[in-house]
């Protein structure tokens, strides 16, 4: 056989067409017969290359079907799908693609998967970034963890060192990180998980079978944890509520933070008094320091006296 | 695109490519490599290849496309008329991004974007990768929330206009509220907070503020046309001139970890769990600020003099007690 130069997008792509175009599957001797002079002499070489270009098109995303009749030792016949094979028509509108494209231009990922989404229904390269865009973080996992939500899969993975089992109900992007929340099977409860804290790569993230959990109706993620990160780790009806003085330096920020109805004292210096939840103690305490001296805790008593306690000791530090 | 390109890579460009060169029939060459973001030579070695495949029993010309004088022509269509399949990751990479960019201020559910949005999260469905899509419960388990400052609505509207805002901005580095006026240029969100690029006229300079901080803000009158088109700074928190403190944390303070811009972490062995980080510091106020809040979960290893001066602000703080 002349051993014809060959570049191997040209053997890509003759493969690829043979495979959707074949009108029954195919073995692999039959495919190197068709692609005359593109597949090296001898069959191991044959069949690693063979391997190595079927596994380049499934990384692409190439349904390639395979089956091997009864009996051992008889050869593996391919085919491709053609209807799983392309792309469903979207029907798109031109406004509306343009749109698509706006916002993968508007939404920085990390990744080129948005892009490559929108050259795949049609869009271009060319991104006009309004003046208005987003940065958003991007998880390996999170694909496979919306598949899971979506096919109903429990997943396990690795989470502080420990293996946790969920049923996976939705996925939240909340000030600037992803939450998988879901039905904890070993806590036997709702739990949130932060994606980027699970341990390891995405190998370690195993997907059971589909249909494996009714998800609860009408669960909403938005409303699955409190909006307060001051509250995350405990429940709402725990209940600790603090009284922070704000100063009139940080008052107005403050106020727009917290919101308008949890200020319940206005003085005539400009500085303003807040009710906050302080059932988090760590998070409360983190916050209140971070305000410095424009604030200073009212109450309750104990919730005061650790805050004096914790500055004495900062305060003591430099004298060890 | 730059440097040598795999058989991968290049397949895959092809795939989309070629779908669309079908539908238009002849296009300038250097409109297809700006629309793939390519080159034009790319461009047109990579076509003459598939124009040359072909399978003698099956196919004779699978692909009837040729480059001459800057264009590119096609004729009747055979193979690859349709785009391969969305995978996984682009279908949640293209769904979110619209879901996110539906977040942004100025985003009209009835618009475009959000039919187009419904047409794609019902074709995902289709094939498995959404679910519940025209039911009540239409977030398919997905929710996005960029909850924004009042401002960044008036900011938004304020760059696209060029209008400048007198404002007054609180800047932790130094602790203290000042006045300037800026011209807001580009508006966006990072990590849960809010920011606005602006032309500021107390530094000369495009400076980037976070919108939480803007206490009050009224429009001058004055309108500044930009000519650049301003988008989001690379890095804009890390800046390679700051100094650096490296600090031992505790388990209980690696938040912080996910929060700053770490240049470099190292676990230690002793004590166990702990990490020591380096990371950039705006001020040494700042700094001192970050320490009082840690505690005892915090050790500092540099700079010297920072736990002194935690120690000297805590006082201040306590002062108030």
């Amino acid at each position: 056989m002349s051993a014809r130069r060959v570049d191997r997008v040209e053997r890509l792509t003759n493969l690829l067409a043979l495979l959707l175009e074949t009108s029954r599957p195919v073995t692999m001797v039959e495919i190197v017969g068709a692609l005359v002079g593109q597949y090296p002499d001898g069959e191991r070489n044959q069949r690693a290359a063979f391997e190595r270009d079927k596994a380049a098109l499934r990384d692409l995303g190439v349904p390639i079907e395979a089956k091997s009749e009864l009996g051992q030792g008889s050869p593996g016949r391919y085919w491709i799908d053609r209807r799983a094979y392309e792309l469903a028509d979207l029907e798109l509108d031109g406004d509306e693609r343009r749109a698509l494209q706006v916002a993968v231009a508007a939404v920085r990922t990390g990744t080129s998967a948005g892009r490559d989404a929108m050259w795949k229904l049609g869009g271009s390269a060319i991104g006009e970034v309004g003046t208005v865009s987003a940065v958003m973080p991007d998880r390996p996992e999170l694909p496979v963890v919306r598949a899971a939500v979506a096919g109903r899969s429990r997943i396990s993975f690795g989470y502080r060192s420990e293996r946790r089992h969920i049923e996976p109900w939705g996925l939240l992007l909340r000030g600037g990180f992803w939450y998988v929340i879901g039905f904890d099977c070993d806590r036997n409860a709702q739990r949130t998980f932060r994606i980027d804290r699970f341990d390891g790569t995405l190998d370690n993230v195993d997907v059971g079978p589909p249909g494996a959990f009714e998800r609860p109706s009408a669960f909403d993620p938005r409303n699955a944890f409190p909006a307060d990160p001051k509250q995350i780790g405990h429940s709402a009806a725990d209940g600790a509520v603090a009284v922070v003085r704000i100063d009139a330096t940080r008052a107005a920020a403050i106020e727009r933070e917290v919101g308008v109805d949890r200020v319940i004292q206005r003085h005539s210096d400009g500085s303003i008094d807040v009710e906050v939840a302080a059932s988090n103690f760590d998070a409360f305490r983190s916050w209140v320091l971070g305000l410095l001296d424009h604030a200073v805790v009212v109450g309750p008593p104990d919730v005061r006296e650790a805050i004096v306690g914790w500055l004495s000791a900062a305060a003591a530090g430099s004298s060890e | 695109m730059s440097g040598p390109r795999n058989a991968e890579d290049r397949l895959a460009r092809l795939l989309v490519m070629l779908p669309w060169l079908m539908e238009v029939g002849e296009v300038p060459l250097a409109e297809v490599a700006a629309r793939y973001d390519l080159t034009e030579a790319q461009v047109q070695t990579d076509l003459e290849l598939v124009a040359m495949c072909g399978l003698p029993p099956f196919v004779d010309e699978m692909i009837d496309v040729f480059v001459d004088d800057g264009l590119v022509f096609v004729g009747v269509p055979r193979l690859f008329t349709r785009a391969l399949r969305l995978t996984a990751p682009e279908g949640f990479s293209l769904l979110a991004s619209a879901r996110a960019a539906m977040e942004l201020p100025g985003a009209d559910p009835e618009g475009p974007l959000g039919r187009g949005l419904a047409k794609l999260a019902r074709a995902l469905s289709e094939v498995g990768l959404d679910t519940n899509v025209g039911s009540k419960d239409d977030n398919a388990g997905v929710a996005i929330e960029l909850d924004r400052p009042l401002a960044t609505d008036d900011l938004a509207e304020a760059a696209t206009n060029g209008w400048e805002m007198a404002v007054t901005y609180y800047s932790p580095a130094r602790d203290e509220r000042t006045e300037r006026s800026i011209v807001p240029r580009h508006v966006f969100v990072d990590g849960g907070n809010w920011y606005v690029v602006a032309d500021d006229d107390r530094s000369g300079e495009q400076r980037t503020f976070r919108i939480d901080r803007i206490d009050t803000m009224t429009a001058t009158g004055r309108t500044v046309p930009s000519a650049d088109v301003v988008s989001t700074p690379a890095a804009f928190f890390d800046d390679a001139d700051l100094p650096v403190a490296v600090l031992r944390l505790a388990p209980a303070a690696h938040w912080l970890l996910d929060r700053y811009p770490i240049r470099n972490q190292v676990a230690l062995s002793e004590p166990a769990g702990w990490i020591e980080a380096s990371l950039p510091v705006a001020s040494s106020r700042w700094l001192a600020r970050l320490l009082i809040r840690l505690g005892p979960d915090v050790e500092v290893v540099s700079p010297g003099d920072a736990a002194a001066e935690a120690a000297e602000l805590a006082s201040a703080v306590l002062a108030r007690y």
